[in-house]
């Protein structure tokens, strides 16, 4: 099948350290992909680099034919409108309710006016169960509610890719399958590409199309997650088992 | 070696001011650039006005009445002493207008708007609110530092006009009060001998001090690094920079239109 979205030997150091260290993965359009490895291992800097947040030292990203590592700043507005982000920390900004948050990208990109973004941004946020939150403001409400939100923020433009970097890290079980089924949904009904940072085992092993495991800067390996659990690798099987001990170089510890 | 750590250290502190300058410089490009065709969200423009003028006015009327009541105290023993009253008003409103008021109304804005507009965007740099615009296409530029620019400049001019005023104001009152010159004297003294040139020099001061105040506050903003440490130092390297920058466009434009 042909890569919808393609890493090639992609490098990038940060004061010297290298993090990436030419990592290669595809994804194909409309899969979930999730992208998993432990801390500080590159994972939210590997989907940064989709979109120009961060830059790569060496090697080549491609996204449906068109090669975007390169694009100047001026250039990459039309990339982010095809590929969203829903950022960890969620990123609504503070000085604007939930409602004015998702009317945001509306006003500035689809022309909307005020009273139209508004309603526009209350039917978006129906969508992620936050109608009745619409008039608050992000410091009143909880992780998963802002998490929510934001994904709200982040579909009102309706993207062809949407990048998820933890997004059920911090969240009780029942909000975080809740983030799960959302992003399930956003594939099987709507054709959305998802690639999802995460380490959280009910989320790989519940939603997953195929699983990369990033290790030493590179993706060690790419596979379903029935093949994850049966892989006879033990460096594999420490991460998904959880394991303290084992051949797994976990740097900091 | 002693000489050769003081040589390191100012080459450091050399190295540092200029990429501060540099950045600072390529951050007013690119507002000029969002500038050509206009790129303003009128929205964040009307509340930048609002939150950076109106709520700045009993602060800048405190000090521009005071400013204008010392001017008029302190010369007040020698224009009594020599029968000079009638060049009172003109004397302070001389003082408050070219130099007095919108240097101490620069300072005061700076510290009240400008501290303000560095916490905010550092913590919304440090909190990724900056790269979740970017990720919505949006120019974080264009969305808010070219609104929070202009209202800084507008709002600083509006707010020395009116300190102009108060400022004057409280000259006359203080000068009837505690040095028993009357309403008319101070009046003509100012009317009589105050031009049109030394208020807009003030206007013309606070334009630049704007300038500098809202491009510093909104560099230092936008490039802090680190957490809640990076916010303080950037508020305060923002601070800072204002005020030597309003000091060194006082001097040059003062020099400039000679004296």
């Amino acid at each position: 099948m042909t890569a919808y979205l393609e890493f090639k030997g992609v490098e990038k150091a940060f004061s010297g350290k290298a993090v990436l260290k030419g990592m290669n993965l595809a994804v194909t359009k409309g899969e979930v992909m999730f992208i998993i490895g432990t801390s500080g291992v590159g994972k939210s800097v590997t989907i940064k680099h989709l979109i120009g947040l961060l830059r790569i030292d060496a090697g080549e990203i491609w996204f449906d034919g068109q090669r975007v590592d390169k694009l100047p700043e001026r250039k990459l507005a039309a990339l982010r409108k095809r590929i969203g982000m829903v950022f960890q920390s969620s990123t609504l900004f503070d000085s604007m309710t939930l409602a004015e948050n998702v009317a945001l990208p509306l006003r500035k990109h689809q022309r909307l006016g005020w009273d139209a973004s508004l309603d526009q941004a209350r039917v978006r946020l129906a969508q992620v169960y936050m109608a009745e939150y619409a008039d608050r403001y992000p410091a009143e409400l909880s992780d998963g509610m802002r998490k929510r939100a934001a994904i709200a923020r982040t579909l009102a433009l309706e993207p062809d890719v949407v990048l998820f970097d933890e997004p059920t890290t911090g969240l009780d079980p029942v909000s975080a399958r809740r983030i799960d089924r959302l992003i399930r949904e956003l594939a099987d009904k709507l054709g959305v590409t998802a690639i999802v940072v995460s380490h959280d085992p009910p989320s790989i092993f519940g939603i997953a199309d195929r699983v990369a495991f990033l290790y030493r800067g590179v993706v060690h390996v790419v596979a379903t997650p029935a093949e994850l659990r049966a892989s006879s690798d033990p460096i594999v099987q420490q991460f998904i088992r959880g394991q303290s001990s084992g051949p797994m170089e976990t740097p900091g510890f | 070696m002693i000489g050769e750590r003081w040589m390191i250290a100012l080459g450091a502190g050399a190295t540092r001011i200029s990429q501060e300058v540099g950045g600072i410089l390529i951050l007013t490009a690119q507002v000029l650039r969002a500038l050509v065709p206009p790129r303003i969200d009128r929205r964040e423009l009307v509340k930048n006005l609002y939150k950076m003028g109106n709520r700045s006015v009993p602060i800048v009327a405190l000090t521009a009445f005071f400013a204008g009541a010392l001017m008029v105290l302190q010369a007040g023993p020698f224009v009594k002493k020599f029968g000079a009253t009638s060049l009172a008003g003109y004397g302070a409103g001389y003082a408050v207008l070219r130099e007095i008021g919108p240097i101490l109304i620069a300072l005061m804005f700076s510290g009240r708007v400008g501290a303000n507009n560095t916490a905010e965007l550092a913590t919304m740099t440090v909190t990724e609110q900056l790269d979740g615009l970017r990720s919505l296409a949006i120019d974080p530029v264009a969305f808010l530092v070219v609104p929070r620019v202009l209202a800084m400049m507008v709002m600083l001019v509006a707010l020395t006009a009116l300190g102009d005023l108060v400022a004057l104001g409280g000259a006359a009152i203080v000068a009837r009060s505690m040095l028993d010159i009357d309403w008319s004297t101070m009046y003509f003294s100012m009317a009589d001998n105050l031009r049109p040139a030394d208020f807009l020099l003030g206007i013309y001061k606070s334009v630049a001090f704007g300038a500098a105040i809202a491009m510093s506050s909104c560099y230092f903003g936008i490039a802090v690094r680190g957490g809640a440490v990076g916010v303080g130092k950037a508020v305060n390297a923002a601070v800072v920079a204002a005020a030597v920058s309003i000091m060194l466009l006082d001097f040059f434009m003062t020099y400039l239109v000679g004296g």
